[in-house]
């Protein structure tokens, strides 16, 4: 995107604009990581909406018929048990199906589902290459990996998230632990839990879309029926993760938002640029 | 307080509370400043330009002088980072120790990040492109993304009313399902065999008639006619023909349908390529048109179910021409006398109580795939 043709032309050291302060900006984000990152949020949707259709076509969590309400299969039994008890709900024409509606494309769309998941699937695997290229030209790869402190670190970001609602009751100050590295154990753990989730999401659904070719792969995961639960639960780690992560931006402000927009951050740490002897 | 706050200053003026408060540290500094220079040359070398031209060292692969002095930074060891001036009087104990230096210039340690001077207007600038240019990219994706979805979907959401379609709507979404089948197509190997199960392993198979399931009637008049052979004649044969000409074969295969359920069942049958070798289609086949028409819609009216298949995956030695299941011979349900078991294939392909098959040079019409289903269905 920035395009590296700097205008050949003379240096002239009568110019004002030396006198401006600059700004400190660090670089954060690389572009195919920013790019690809965007580009997940359709994807994903696309994904989740298509794959719950074809889920609808059949459960893979199903029981034996409800003596009461006819019923097959849990998400049918989470419909019925919203519509007799979420307020509002109660004259919902078809109880077994709030679930589906408001989670697919909507009934019947098997075909235009499998065709959309397709599209959707191959866009992800080559918006995961984006995102790989990007994170190792980048460097950031090295911000993802696990480290041996971790796990305390982990625990102290959590006191701390269980701390601040309290805090701010108190209006007592609380402290978000500071780390020396890009990420907190926290965020470490989701930011590198979502790329292996895709692969997993990647390796699950070829080894159920091509479950003879591929047998080898379904056998990795339990055979072809158990790589449908494991496609189907990966899903939520994508939903479990979104949520959070959505939340935790805005929380954090405007300038983590636009770091994965313009790439780079105003929130320098100074103690990375200029080093002391301790 | 929050994290945020506490950077923002160091953001802000980093440049002068650096020369002003922190203790003097000559080697860093030195480092520092003559890159910073350099970079505010470089800034300022392009705003004589009146245009806003990025760093090279931002995004851009091109090295400079500046860049490798950047470099140089980066690969400062972790045990020189201090902590935050303003934060070093409130800070618990908790919110900042050292951490401890691990070795330096590991593979995988986590580098500094690299680091850049803009001058405020230029940062602005670089912040209004992006932000529009991300922001135009976003509408276009949810326009584009949008109407890839079903009509009926669209019209749940209130999105569109009526019946509006876009004539190139279907072409993006044709493109992949043609893709995903070359792939299948691709993946597909003559001597690539489907696992077998034992008997043990068999699950219940159900009744999968799409529409209604026909009158037993059709069996006793049952005929299987071929046509698009190499003799140029058409041939019709009965169930004792066909099993008293060929050998039968047993498997037990898992039928894996569109839909995503799958079943292991016990099937015997005959070789498609065996009845290929006893029947040669013509020269130039390539395909099978495998049709039954004694099936039946959901309102039990006549619908014959047609089906293309290609010859090579007929000719694979796992794809049978059943007549029985579970060690009888077929019961109506499941096609009796004799059905299709192409197990590299979806259920949709395993046509049953096939009446005719027709080899052809061009691919056949196909039942789902005139459903939006895809034409190969290789699994």
């Amino acid at each position: 995107m920035s395009d590296p043709t700097l205008p050949a032309c003379e240096p002239n050291p009568t110019s004002t604009l030396l006198e401006e302060p600059g700004v400190l900006v660090a670089k954060k984000h690389h572009l195919l990581v920013r790019w690809s990152h965007w580009l997940n949020v359709p994807i994903l949707l696309g994904l989740i909406l298509s794959g719950i259709s074809i889920y609808w076509a059949s459960p893979v969590y199903q029981h034996k018929p409800d003596p009461n309400t006819g019923s097959l299969d849990v998400a049918a039994d989470i419909g019925i048990w919203m519509c007799s008890h979420v307020p509002g709900l109660h004259h919902y024409s078809s109880p077994p199906d709030w679930v589906y509606n408001h989670m697919s494309l909507g009934p019947g769309m098997l075909a235009v589902a499998l065709r959309l998941h397709w599209f959707c699937a191959y866009s992800f695997m080559l918006n995961g290459m984006l995102y790989l290229a990007g994170l190792f030209m980048g460097g950031g790869w090295r911000s993802l990996l696990p480290r041996r402190t971790d796990l305390f670190d982990a625990l102290r970001m959590l006191r701390y998230y269980v701390g601040v609602p309290f805090a701010k009751l108190m209006r007592r100050k609380w402290l978000h632990p500071r780390f020396n590295t890009k990420y907190n154990a926290l965020q470490r753990a989701a930011y590198f839990s979502v790329p292996v989730a895709g692969c997993l999401s990647v390796a699950t659904g070829w080894a159920i879309h091509k479950p003879m070719q591929l047998h080898w792969l379904a056998a990795i995961f339990g055979g072809y029926n158990a790589a449908r639960v494991w496609h189907f639960w990966v899903m939520w780690v994508y939903i479990l993760f979104v949520v959070p992560h959505v939340i935790l931006i805005f929380a954090d402000g405007w300038d983590t938002l636009r770091s994965m927009i313009v790439g780079w951050s105003t929130r320098v740490k100074r103690a990375e640029f200029i080093a002391n002897e301790p | 307080m929050n994290h945020e706050e506490s950077h923002k200053p160091a953001a802000q003026g980093a440049l002068e509370s650096a020369a002003a408060e922190e203790t003097p540290s000559p080697v860093p500094r030195v480092e520092y400043s003559e890159s910073a220079v350099d970079l505010v040359l470089q800034t300022q070398i392009c705003q004589e330009e009146d245009q806003a031209v990025p760093l090279p060292q931002f995004d851009s692969p091109e090295t400079t002088e500046t860049e490798e002095l950047q470099i140089g930074r980066d690969e400062m060891p972790l045990s020189l980072v201090v902590r935050e001036p303003e934060s070093s009087g409130s800070t618990p104990s908790v919110t900042a120790e050292p951490v401890p230096a691990p070795k330096a210039n590991s593979f995988f340690r986590e580098q500094n990040p690299q680091m850049i001077e803009v001058a405020p207007h230029v940062l602005r600038h670089w912040t209004r492109r992006d932000v529009l240019f991300f922001g135009a990219g976003a509408l276009a994706t949810l326009a584009g993304g949008s109407s890839l979805l079903p009509q009926a979907t669209l019209e749940r959401l209130g999105i569109v009313h009526g019946n509006k379609t876009w004539p190139k709507k279907e072409w993006l979404l044709n493109k992949a399902l043609r893709i995903d089948d070359d792939v299948a197509e691709a993946l597909y190997s003559e001597n690539r065999r489907v696992p077998t199960y034992t008997k043990s392993q068999i699950t219940p198979l159900k009744n999968n008639y799409n529409g209604a399931t026909p009158d037993p009637g059709y069996v006793s008049g049952w005929n299987l006619t071929m046509d698009g052979l190499d003799s140029g004649l058409s041939i019709s044969l009965n169930i004792r023909n066909l099993m008293a000409r060929f050998s039968v074969l047993e498997q037990i295969t898992r039928l894996v349908c569109v839909e995503g359920w799958s079943a292991i069942a016990w099937w015997a049958g005959l070789r498609f390529e065996d009845l290929l070798h006893a029947y040669p289609p013509m020269s130039r086949a390539k395909w099978a048109r495998v049709e039954s028409s004694v099936n039946l819609d959901e309102s039990g009216n006549p619908d014959p179910y047609f089906m293309s298949i290609d010859l090579e995956t007929a000719r694979h030695p796992q794809t049978l021409l059943a007549t029985h299941f579970n060690g009888q011979p077929l019961t109506v349900d499941h096609g009796a006398p004799l059905r299709l078991l192409v197990p590299v294939k979806l259920g949709l392909k395993n046509v049953k109580a096939i009446t005719k098959i027709t080899y052809s040079a061009d691919e056949p019409r196909d039942y789902w795939a005139e459903r939006r289903y895809s034409h190969y269905d290789g699994i």
